[in-house]
């Protein structure tokens, strides 16, 4: 059902101001992480990583993975709650909007699972 | 009825004829966030090549050095720039810093974003 | 000794049950005449049936907001030497983001429900003002001032959120709240303000501002009225977890 102009107190799910705050603290972080990425990506490491043995001798100091995976995990929410509230706009009825929230989770979840065993991995294969 | 509020209207989020510099910000705000997003989930499957071995990833990056993918990485940092530096704008004016000056702010921003996306579009396209 | 031009006003005509079309009306004109002017002239001689809104043609009561070329405006101080040239074409439509009833009236009644909801104040005292040309002199700490806000809906129409959201409750109705909030300081505003389909709806197009006839900035004010609840919730969080 529609919540009318003049029912602002009728609850309807959509991106208040939790959800919000969040979306723009996680942008601020990216800024400060990505220029740590980009700074750590292509001016530090050797030759910027365009071999496979670069990769894993650069995964091997550990701060590295800890901000890889921190830059992940911020930008995958930043990025999906941004989608979300464009789709927001499209004024998407409760039950669709209920079911998107959960391919959310699952996107935001199952990406960050994936980019943490992938690293894991690199550090791995690195070691051994 | 056509003039009511529609999502069917969506496309005319991104149509600037008749609206002011402001759209313009928000209108590159969407498309480049969209644009990111679509990246990020990209870059993420590129990067399961190094859990394929080195053979893989280094036939990736062999791959990559087409002019065609550098291209596709300029846009990438430029759509990443003009995304932060707007960002910033966004995040600031949202918790009502600044937001009288906004336009300015814009202006500021986007003519620092045109400058640095020039200076990376140059060192990659004629660096490599 | 007037200057005469001939101008094409091309006005958007509906009516229910029929296809929107545009009609053209050729009109000898004065370019320092107004564009409601015009409208005004094209009912008059032309077509009895054409409707459209309009009061006080000063730019007060906010009745004749119009798309002219695409471009919300005022049409009672839009001049048409500044949307045309002579032997040129104005085109007229009724403000998008709400329901045509006929032709060029379009109906506000969402939106004066919502405006009302938000406590809108048509007076607020000078020593409250928030924006510098709300300044007043010495001596005059004690009166009051028409609030700027003409409840016209022009920003409404140019907000690209309100266009496929008719949930959200708009810019002039979250303006008249942070306004309402200056006066009175009353939290319930705020909580009533802090809600999916309002103050956190809006996505810092800032059209709004850009269009407004009547200096409201209605970017801003959300901006404002957003740190004002912000602070709120964040002192109710304190205090309730003590």
């Amino acid at each position: 059902m529609d919540a009318s102009i003049g029912n602002v107190s009728r609850p309807r799910s959509g991106e208040g101001f939790w959800l919000w705050i969040v979306k723009i603290l996680a942008g601020g972080l990216i800024l400060f992480l990505l220029g740590l990425h980009f700074v750590a990506n292509h001016l530090v490491a050797p030759e910027g990583l365009m071999s496979y043995k670069d990769v894993l001798a650069y995964y091997q100091n550990p701060i590295i993975p800890i901000i890889e995976i921190l830059f992940l995990v911020t930008v995958l929410a930043h990025a999906l709650l941004g989608f979300r509230g464009i789709i927001l706009d499209l004024n998407p009825p409760a039950q669709l909007l209920k079911l998107l929230d959960w391919i959310f989770i699952f996107a935001g979840v199952a990406s960050s699972a994936y980019g943490i065993w992938l690293v894991m991995v690199v550090v791995a294969r690195g070691t051994g | 009825m056509e003039n009511q509020a529609s999502a069917k209207h969506w496309l005319k989020w991104f149509d600037p004829r008749n609206r002011s510099v402001s759209t313009w910000a928000f209108i590159l705000n969407r498309v480049t966030g969209l644009g990111l997003t679509l990246y990020l989930f990209l870059h993420l499957m590129m990067l399961g090549q190094l859990a394929k071995g080195p053979e893989a990833y280094n036939g990736f990056i062999a791959l990559v050095k087409n002019p065609i993918f550098t291209f596709g990485e300029v846009l990438v940092v430029t759509a990443g720039i003009i995304h932060g530096l707007n960002g910033i704008r966004v995040g600031l004016a949202g918790v009502g810093i600044g937001a009288r000056y906004q336009r300015s702010m814009f202006y500021i921003l986007f003519l620092l974003a045109v400058i640095l996306s020039i200076y990376f579009a140059a060192k990659m396209l004629l660096g490599a | 000794m007037s200057v005469k031009w001939n101008v094409t006003f091309r006005i958007s005509r509906q009516k229910s049950g029929v296809e929107r079309e545009f009609q053209d009306f050729v009109l000898e004109v004065d370019p320092n005449e107004y564009v409601l002017d015009g409208v005004e002239r094209v009912w008059a001689f032309h077509d009895r049936s054409l409707n459209y809104r309009h009061a006080c043609h000063h730019s007060t009561c906010g009745a004749c907001g119009m798309r002219v070329n695409g471009v919300e405006k005022l049409t009672c101080i839009t001049p048409i030497h500044s949307v045309t040239r002579n032997g040129g074409t104005i085109t007229v439509e009724p403000l998008r983001n709400f329901p045509v009833i006929s032709d060029l009236v379009v109906d506000m009644s969402r939106f004066y429900l919502a405006i009302d909801e938000a406590k809108f104040f048509p007076v607020a005292p000078v020593n409250k003002a928030d924006l510098p040309y709300e300044a007043h002199a010495e001596g005059q700490d004690d009166c009051e001032r028409l609030v700027d806000c003409i409840e016209c809906g022009i920003c409404i129409s140019a907000c690209p959120i309100a266009l496929t959201t008719p949930a959200y409750i708009g810019p002039a109705p979250l303006a008249a709240a942070q306004h309402a909030y200056n006066e009175l300081e009353d939290a319930s505003i705020l909580e009533l303000m802090d809600d999916v389909n309002a103050a956190w709806r809006c996505h810092h197009a800032f059209e709004c501002s850009a269009v407004c006839p009547s200096n409201v900035e209605p970017g801003w004010r959300i901006m404002d009225l957003r740190k004002r609840i912000m602070r709120h919730k964040i002192q109710n969080l304190l205090t309730s977890g003590k």
